[in-house]
């Protein structure tokens, strides 16, 4: 397992080194002047203009930037922000990219549990209502124009209803006269949420390590337990309700997202579910007496996940490329709509540094599935 | 060789049981009016080509249909009590408890994702034989030692045993509650003839230790002479011969059985050029009138083809034949 992992980040470095590459190479091809507009910036004053241009060789020949690019890029320095001078790109990234990664997990993670669960429900029970009402309204989403559902959400949701705000990250009224930042706010949220997870799984492992299989609802009812506390912990803090202004904004973009792509993880698991009910072993299953519950969930199931598992990755990554179109539409300040901001005003330093950082994301999101999987399928050994 | 237990209540009875699966065509007779009794530590064999619904028998005992399937007749009596009318939860406590199944593909029995000593341990503990997983362990340890299998390969996963030890794996997870029957359903097809061989033994030993009744379904006639005391010969969903298997084998009263005899090669006989049954069971949606056999009888006349045969009985041997064979006549199709 440590060699594979070492191999698979000698290739990701690899990889890293194409994209990076590849970043620089489409953004030289984009037509207007890199260097001409670099130095006839107005905001930039003429004695740091000198000192950027001579620090990214804008005045060598293109291989020459090229390598000088690289050796940057691989030590961490991604230059400065054009629109956000004098922020260095990393520092932008550092604070946009969270939010990103946030609101994708969470939509995916939504999403995967939501076609998770239809899928086996429906191809348990075949030819139910259910199932027609779920394969019905799952392709129509999947397959609707996004702009315009994720318009048509804010126009019922936020518009007609005024359930939930319109867009953007936060609402400045609230956070008018607080006294921490946005980012600091939702870096706890974060550790929260990272800290919530571990307990959780920690919770299920203790309670299948110590007892029965059927060790009945109290792992879950603690899970709940620890689900209760931390709002009510997060009350006290003072800044809770700076918090849930945040949450309130995550919401309709998490839903769009989950209406929008549950259908793929649905149709899939039922799919796989309707081969591995056929197979011996969950015939065996019944044989034994278990019950239909366990059947379904612990043997049909649980091994019609494993092709449902791959198809996560790539809908992971059809979700940070998709942030583009849906962090335009809900103003969400993240990776996507940093980019789509920065290639309209040029800004290609942040251009080149946001392509990178997805690219990245994109490459552990392989390997941390990879790895998921050797724990989802004991017939999986890497060598 | 006797039929019944001492206290004269058979382990098993099934009496008059006729299973249709609904198709598109119609409703698939799939068994008909199949009726045996089976005795503690008796063995029964039933026998047939594929498709006679062998294996419909047996997910009828288990009531483990599909769900087209649908019974229509009979009664399937454990221990005297009633199988068919139970309740789905009923007849879920039931399963394994009392009656188990060693499955046909041994390979595939076993889920892939659990280590096998946990799935024995799930059988045993979603019937609370035991009342610690450590003491089901120890159980399944027991077992593992029965079907000689090393108890420290329950930790293992299936896909890290050979095909024999997942067999046996699939014998000692049959055993795993205690049952009074268990259903072979051709346990030995996948495997190598030493290896096979080797497990019909320890079956056979096992079953006669435990004192269990068995159900062997398999179309291999050495196996059944090895391992059962009665045997069943089915074709087109009904049993068409029953008796010890030694007369029947001996002294097939069935042409079907004669036939199927003089298909397989005897290592003791003289040498002879093996027989062939020429034609194909009959398709069960649309089957011959009569005797579902008189299209592929040498013997078959007039009557054969208006009705089906009632029991011809010789000793507690019969066939449901028009024209039973004598003893000392063999099969003429060659």
């Amino acid at each position: 397992m440590t060699n594979y992992l070492l191999r698979r980040s000698g290739q990701m470095v690899l990889t890293l080194f194409l994209i990076v590459t590849l970043a620089f190479f489409l953004v030289q091809a984009q037509p207007g002047d890199y260097a001409a507009f670099y130095s006839l910036n107005p905001d930039i004053p003429a004695e740091a203009r000198e000192q950027i241009k001579a620090s990214f060789g804008l005045d060598k020949p293109l291989w020459q930037q090229y390598l000088i690019h690289m050796k940057n890029t691989l030590t961490g320095n991604f230059g400065v922000s054009f629109g956000h001078y004098p922020r260095p790109v990393i520092e932008v990234l550092a604070e946009r990219l969270p939010r990103t990664i946030v609101l994708f997990l969470s939509a995916t993670a939504v999403s995967f549990y939501l076609g998770f669960f239809l899928g086996k429900a429906i191809a348990w029970r075949r030819g139910g209502v259910l199932e027609y009402a779920a394969t019905i309204s799952g392709a129509t989403l999947f397959t609707a124009f996004t702009p315009a559902f994720a318009l048509m959400m804010i126009w019922i949701f936020a518009f007609k209803l005024g359930w939930l705000p319109v867009g953007k990250f936060l609402d400045p009224l609230i956070w008018r006269g607080a006294e921490v930042t946005a980012n600091h706010v939702f870096s706890y949220m974060l550790a929260t949420a990272a800290a919530f997870v571990v307990f959780a799984f920690l919770t299920l492992l203790v309670a299948r390590k110590s007892g029965r299989f059927a060790t009945g609802r109290l792992p879950f009812l603690i899970i709940a337990a620890g689900a209760v506390a931390i709002p009510v912990a997060w009350a006290f803090t003072g800044i809770g309700y700076l918090a849930l202004d945040i949450l309130r904004h995550m919401i309709l973009p998490i839903a769009t997202l989950t209406l929008i792509s549950f259908a793929g993880t649905m149709l899939l698991t039922r799919n796989s579910m309707l081969e591995t009910m056929r197979e011996d072993y969950v015939m065996a299953a019944r044989a034994k007496g278990l019950p239909e519950k366990v059947v379904r969930d612990r043997h049909a199931a649980r091994n019609a996940l494993l092709p449902v598992i791959t198809s996560l990755v790539y809908s992971l990554i059809f979700a940070i490329d998709g942030s583009v179109i849906i962090e335009g539409v809900f103003s969400w300040p993240g990776t996507g709509m940093t980019l789509l901001q920065a290639v309209r005003s040029e800004d290609l330093p942040l251009v080149m540094g946001a392509m990178v950082f997805i690219g990245l994301f994109s490459l552990l999101a392989h390997v941390i599935v990879d790895v998921l999987y050797v724990y989802l399928d004991p017939r999986i050994r890497y060598q | 060789m006797t039929m019944t237990t001492a206290d004269n209540q058979p382990l098993l009875k099934v009496v008059d049981l006729s299973l249709s699966y609904l198709t598109r065509q119609g409703p698939v007779p799939a068994v008909q009016s199949v009726s045996f009794e089976l005795g503690r530590g008796q063995s029964l064999g039933l026998v047939g080509e594929s498709g006679c619904g062998k294996t419909s028998v047996a997910n009828c005992l288990m009531r483990l249909l599909p769900d087209n399937g649908r019974l229509t007749s009979g009664q399937v009596l454990l221990e005297g009590q009633d199988l068919l009318p139970m309740s789905e939860e009923e007849i879920r406590r039931f399963r394994w408890r009392r009656m188990a199944m060693v499955f046909q593909a041994a390979m595939n029995a076993l889920d892939p994702v659990y280590r096998v000593g946990q799935q024995v341990v799930e059988a045993i503990e979603a019937h609370g034989i035991e009342e610690t997983t450590a003491q089901a362990r120890q159980r399944v340890a027991r077992l593992f030692r029965m079907v000689g299998l090393d108890p420290q390969l329950m930790d293992r996963y299936p896909h890290e045993f050979s095909g024999g030890m997942r067999q046996r794996a699939v014998i000692a997870m049959a055993l795993a509650c205690d049952p009074a029957v268990i259903i072979s359903d051709e346990p030995t097809t996948a495997l190598d003839v030493i290896v096979q061989d080797r497990i019909l033994r320890e079956l056979k030993g096992v079953q006669r230790e435990l004192s269990m009744g068995m159900i062997y379904i398999t179309h291999d006639i050495g196996a059944v002479a090895e391992v059962t005391d009665r045997v069943g010969v089915m074709y087109a969903g009904r049993l068409v011969e029953l008796g010890d298997t030694v007369d029947v084998l001996h002294a097939p009263m069935h042409p079907y059985t004669a036939a199927l005899m003089s298909s397989f090669p005897s290592i003791s006989g003289e040498k002879k050029a093996l027989g062939t049954l020429p034609g194909e069971p009959p398709n069960l949606v649309n089957l011959p009138t009569g005797c579902p056999f008189h299209p592929r009888c040498a013997h078959a006349t007039e009557e054969c083809r208006r009705e089906f045969p009632p029991q011809a009985q010789r000793g507690s041997q019969w066939a449901a034949c028009w024209h039973p064979l004598n003893g000392a006549q063999e099969s003429e199709q060659s």
